[in-house]
């Protein structure tokens, strides 16, 4: 009886800090553990008592990589439980806010993170000097991405503009018209990118994964709507019906199941639940590529981070040829008791905050749960999977084809390592 | 070029923020990697060489025995050891909870308190030597480039020390706490161009506090406007408390 162990002590190219450890016997896996070995930050913690409008100052700190989705579901949480409505203006600038998010965050990780896997290189900036034009692209849309972010959040990072009730500062119309002419002149980087991702040499691989995204029948959901997969949809506020989490001992993250199954969060689920509302250039690159007939390969979800890069740009177009902001003072909001969910296609998945806030607008409970949370169950599952079919293959090999499987999820362990959970009466 | 500054940049427990902050120069990254040998920073590379280095930037704070061990491990292989942003300066919000009870939480871990494996959060400096501090939650990105500009030409670094206002004012800001809001720019190091309370929000004091800040009288100050004391500490102690050099704060 031959045993072997895979372990990958620190897994690179993904955000925040994870270990994974396998043990397999004669080509079965007797033990699989992906392990997120952040330290806890307890930000749940941290907000009782807080205020709500101080929530999303502190929730960004959850995440670099995604701070708006944090600062916008924690305002969408607020806003729920306080029944505030935001203006039409409102609702356009938060969603240019989250497409800058994904134009930046999608840029960075198919080329920075996904990229090297497929070209044999250990970095993108390994790929410079070879792939100069795809570098540069890269850094291009990371750019862009982040400079409509600056204009309208106020800052690249931990946006500080948007507010439970609206913005406490608007750009300007010209700073618009400038982000615009750059998405326009960007337009066929974001295509090539397309192009690019839709010809990789994915590996053949098969996972029956339940799919879940928000779904809006009025447009490509982002912020708004419900939650669905092929055979199931919820309101946002029902979630605890259907999720549970759960953590394993020795693991700061959580694990989050639904009735006790696998599904999965992210790019390549909200492409397959909603392909059709999809710009008509994104649309093509769906039709002409390996998700044309749906797909049930998560390694696929870097073609889909690739087709809503292409719908992120038109989408911001379409909304910036319309809006020309206007001051408009932040409402006084009626502070009373209350529960609020908010629920935000963060670029690796849906976002969910929810708090429950007392007579005076103080944070009495808050429950996180991030996508990566969600997704990790799906990645261990996948693992499982995938290793048999890796026999014969170097620990090297092995390790390299667990690791491109992890990171098309685009995962982020800081997000998920935030260890609490809510007893909820 | 052999004689490359050999750079490392790592991550303890914290966003990724600051590390991406290194990234978000964006017109500057590629020169900066031919500037630099950089020879570790496993956020962006599956390559890393971990033999030694004249500068590492260190992002996040101590709240796992790991971090520990990756800090002592990576200052015996530094030449120059850099606490890159708040957390390692400060310990930042994950910190904060030390000024919460313990009961709170008691019901909310997964498992028993005591099986955690769990470290009290604390700044980088309180387990090995630090060299210089670039503050910020996260740092400016432009700050990033001109300490590491001061360490090629063989300058000394200074930290910016005068506070918040100073680029408010330029900036043509009106004044927030004028507006009644809570802002603690007058007692918090700028060097951030005032970026927050451009976008129209007020200073949380993610810097630290400038080397004259009198918090007992800017708590008057703030209990003045109507803030209460409590209101006013939580404040403080949010980003930088574990620094705030005067104890009756940090009890």
């Amino acid at each position: 009886m031959s045993h072997d162990y895979v372990h990958a002590e620190e897994l690179t190219k993904v955000e925040g800090h994870a270990t994974l450890t396998v043990r397999f016997t004669n080509g079965r896996v007797e033990h699989c553990e992906l392990r997120a070995v952040e330290g806890s930050r307890y930000f749940e913690g941290i907000l009782l008592h807080r205020h709500y409008v101080e929530a999303s100052e502190i929730t960004s700190r959850i995440c670099g990589i995604c701070s708006v989705a944090h600062v916008l579901a924690s305002i969408q949480a607020a806003e729920n439980a306080l029944g505030v409505q935001p203006s039409e203006q409102t609702a356009a600038l938060r969603v240019l806010l989250t497409l800058g998010e994904h134009i930046r965050s999608h840029a960075a990780h198919l080329y920075f993170f996904a990229l090297p896997d497929y070209v044999g290189f250990p970095s993108a900036i390994a790929m410079a000097a070879d792939y100069r034009t795809e570098v540069g692209q890269a850094i291009a849309l990371l750019k862009l991405g982040n400079d409509i972010v600056r204009t309208i959040g106020g800052r690249d990072m931990h946006v500080v503009s948007a507010t439970v009730g609206g913005f406490l500062k608007v750009p300007t119309a010209e700073q618009l018209d400038g982000l615009r002419a750059r998405l326009e002149q960007l337009k066929p980087a974001a295509v090539a990118t397309a192009e690019l991702f839709n010809s990789l040499p994915y590996p053949e691989f098969h996972h029956q994964a339940e799919h879940f995204s928000l779904h809006d029948d009025h447009k490509y959901a982002l912020l708004s709507g419900r939650i669905r997969s092929a055979g199931h949809e919820f309101a946002k506020e029902d979630y605890h019906r259907f999720l549970s989490e759960y953590q394993t001992p020795d693991n700061t993250a959580n694990f989050v199941v639904r009735e006790g199954h696998t599904y999965m969060v992210g790019s390549l689920p909200r492409v397959l639940n909603n392909g059709d509302q999809l710009s008509p250039d994104a649309k093509r690159f769906l039709k002409a590529g390996p998700l044309a007939k749906g797909s049930d390969n998560p390694l696929h979800n870097n073609v889909a981070q690739a087709i809503e890069l292409v719908d992120a740009l038109d989408h911001a177009v379409r909304i910036m040829e319309e809006l020309r902001p206007k001051p408009e003072p932040v409402p006084n909001i009626a502070v009373r008791e209350g529960r609020g969910v908010g629920a935000f296609e963060a670029p690796r998945g849906t976002l969910w905050h929810e708090y429950v806030l007392d007579g005076t607008g103080h944070i009495t409970r808050a429950n996180v749960i991030t996508p990566t949370a969600q997704n990790l169950r799906a990645m261990e599952d996948d693992i499982r999977l995938m290793l048999p079919t890796l026999e014969g293959q170097s620990r090297e090999e092995m390790v390299a084809a667990l690791e491109r499987l992890i990171r098309a999820y685009d995962p982020c362990f800081s997000c998920s390592a935030h260890f609490l959970r809510v007893t909820w009466l | 070029m052999s004689d490359r500054f050999k750079v490392g940049v790592y991550g303890i427990t914290g966003c990724a923020g600051c590390q991406l902050s290194v990234a978000f120069n964006e017109d500057e990254l590629l020169t900066l990697f031919e500037l630099l040998d950089v020879q570790a920073f496993p956020f962006v590379t599956s390559a890393n060489k971990e033999e030694g280095f004249d500068l590492v930037l260190m992002e996040g704070l101590v709240a796992a025995p790991r971090d520990i061990e990756l800090l002592k491990d990576v200052r015996s292989k530094t030449r120059i050891l850099v606490a890159l942003g708040t957390c390692a300066a400060t310990g930042c919000i994950p910190a904060y909870r030390k000024y919460t009870l313990p009961a709170e939480y008691q019901h909310l871990f997964y498992t028993k308190a005591e099986d955690i494996q769990d470290v009290d959060p604390t700044p980088i400096d309180a387990h090995v030597k630090v060299d210089y501090t670039i503050p910020g939650c996260p740092p400016s990105e432009w700050e990033i480039l001109s300490f590491i500009k001061t360490l090629l030409l063989g300058k000394e670094w200074r930290p910016y020390r005068s506070p918040v206002c100073v680029a408010c004012r330029r900036n043509g800001n009106f004044c927030l706490l004028d507006l009644g809001k809570p802002c603690l720019g007058p007692i918090t190091c700028g060097g951030c161009n005032a970026v927050c309370v451009n976008g129209g929000f007020e200073c949380w004091g993610c810097r630290g506090q400038t080397n004259d800040a009198n918090h007992k009288a800017y708590i008057e100050l703030l209990e003045g406007k109507g803030f209460s004391r409590e209101f006013i500490l939580e404040r403080m102690r949010t980003f930088v408390g574990l620094k705030i050099t005067e104890p009756e704060l940090v009890q």
